[in-house]
């Protein structure tokens, strides 16, 4: 299920982060639960914590957040 | 002759990543002995629900210097493995452009600038890579790649853009070195802070976890800041590179 506290459904259907490009600690928490994290290249990390959100293969950046491809 | 080669959208979703692809390619000059290839750069582009980005639209650009005899055979193993290796359903490109040959850069420069601001069609992309002369090709899917491809050529060519690929390695996270040190053992040219002062030699700068450098003016930049009241330099963070 969604949590709508972290996430939304853009006009797309595609689940949003809701948290923009530097809200660190959600991120991080999320990744740290989640079953489908996979560290991208080490040239796209951009979080120190590895294990976050906007370090995930899966996140695809948008000009605001970013989406998950896995929810 | 020296060259500029950018490639692009060698990845999917689970596999691959074009600066991967990319030093591949750098590896298969140097074994060839073609020539002497220099910086990988990764070069960020627009991001817009329109584009079928996998996941940063980003695109890899590296120099190499190379005898004009070799140029052709480059061009072809090039191609050939972004064919051969690339992620399947990725859309790779492929952009060679021979600085000597190049009349106008300001054309290419301004195209990736363009790149960043607004959505580019492949035609567009064909269309001047042609009025320039410079090597564009598709490797398989969509070819859309050859956007980026030609984009990341152009965004080296500011001398002003980009992140070099991986990751400095000096000592560990958390040691102090002097300037002279960085710039004796590694291939950092000049270490600069956010706001543009470049320091000298006998100045110390804490290391950070993750070291990365910058394209600035042409050159090799190690960039670093002081904390709010801080008087020590430190590296920048990933973060604070997020724009470059």
């Amino acid at each position: 299920m969604m949590d709508i506290a972290f996430w939304s459904k853009n006009e797309r259907g595609q689940v949003q982060f809701n948290g923009g490009r530097h809200d660190w600690v959600p991120a991080a928490g999320i990744a740290g639960n989640c079953p489908h994290f996979l560290l991208d290249d080490e040239d796209e990390l951009v979080a120190e914590e590895e294990r976050s959100c906007y370090n995930c293969r899966f996140r695809r950046w948008t000009d605001r957040s970013f989406i998950c491809m896995k929810r | 002759m020296k060259i500029y080669v950018g490639i692009d959208d060698t990845d999917n979703i689970d596999q691959g990543a074009t600066g991967i692809s990319a030093k591949h390619i750098i590896k298969m000059i140097e074994n060839q002995r073609w020539g002497s290839c220099q910086g990988l750069t990764r070069h960020q582009l627009l991001l817009h629900p329109a584009i079928a980005y996998t996941s940063h639209n980003s695109s890899m650009c590296f120099t190499a210097d190379i005898e004009a005899a070799y140029l052709e055979p480059l061009i072809e193993e090039a191609g050939r493995f972004l064919e051969r290796y690339s992620a399947p359903g990725s859309d790779p490109g492929l952009c060679v452009v021979i600085e000597e040959q190049l009349q106008d850069a300001a054309d290419l420069i301004a195209y990736g600038y363009e790149t960043k601001k607004r959505i580019i069609t492949k035609e567009e992309a064909f269309r001047l890579a042609r009025k320039l002369g410079v090597h564009l090709s598709e490797h398989g899917g969509t070819g859309i790649g050859v956007i980026g491809a030609l984009a990341g050529v152009g965004l080296r060519m500011t001398n002003n853009d980009g992140r070099f690929q991986g990751r400095l390695k000096l000592k560990a996270p958390g040691a102090i070195i002097n300037v002279a040190e960085i710039l004796s053992s590694s291939p950092v040219e000049k270490v600069q802070s956010l706001d543009g002062y470049i320091l000298h030699g006998q100045e110390e700068v804490r290391l950070g976890n993750k070291l990365k450098t910058v394209l600035l003016e042409g050159k090799r930049i190690l960039l670093v800041y002081r904390r709010a009241g801080g008087l020590e330099w430190e590296t920048c963070t990933t973060v604070h590179l997020e724009h470059y």
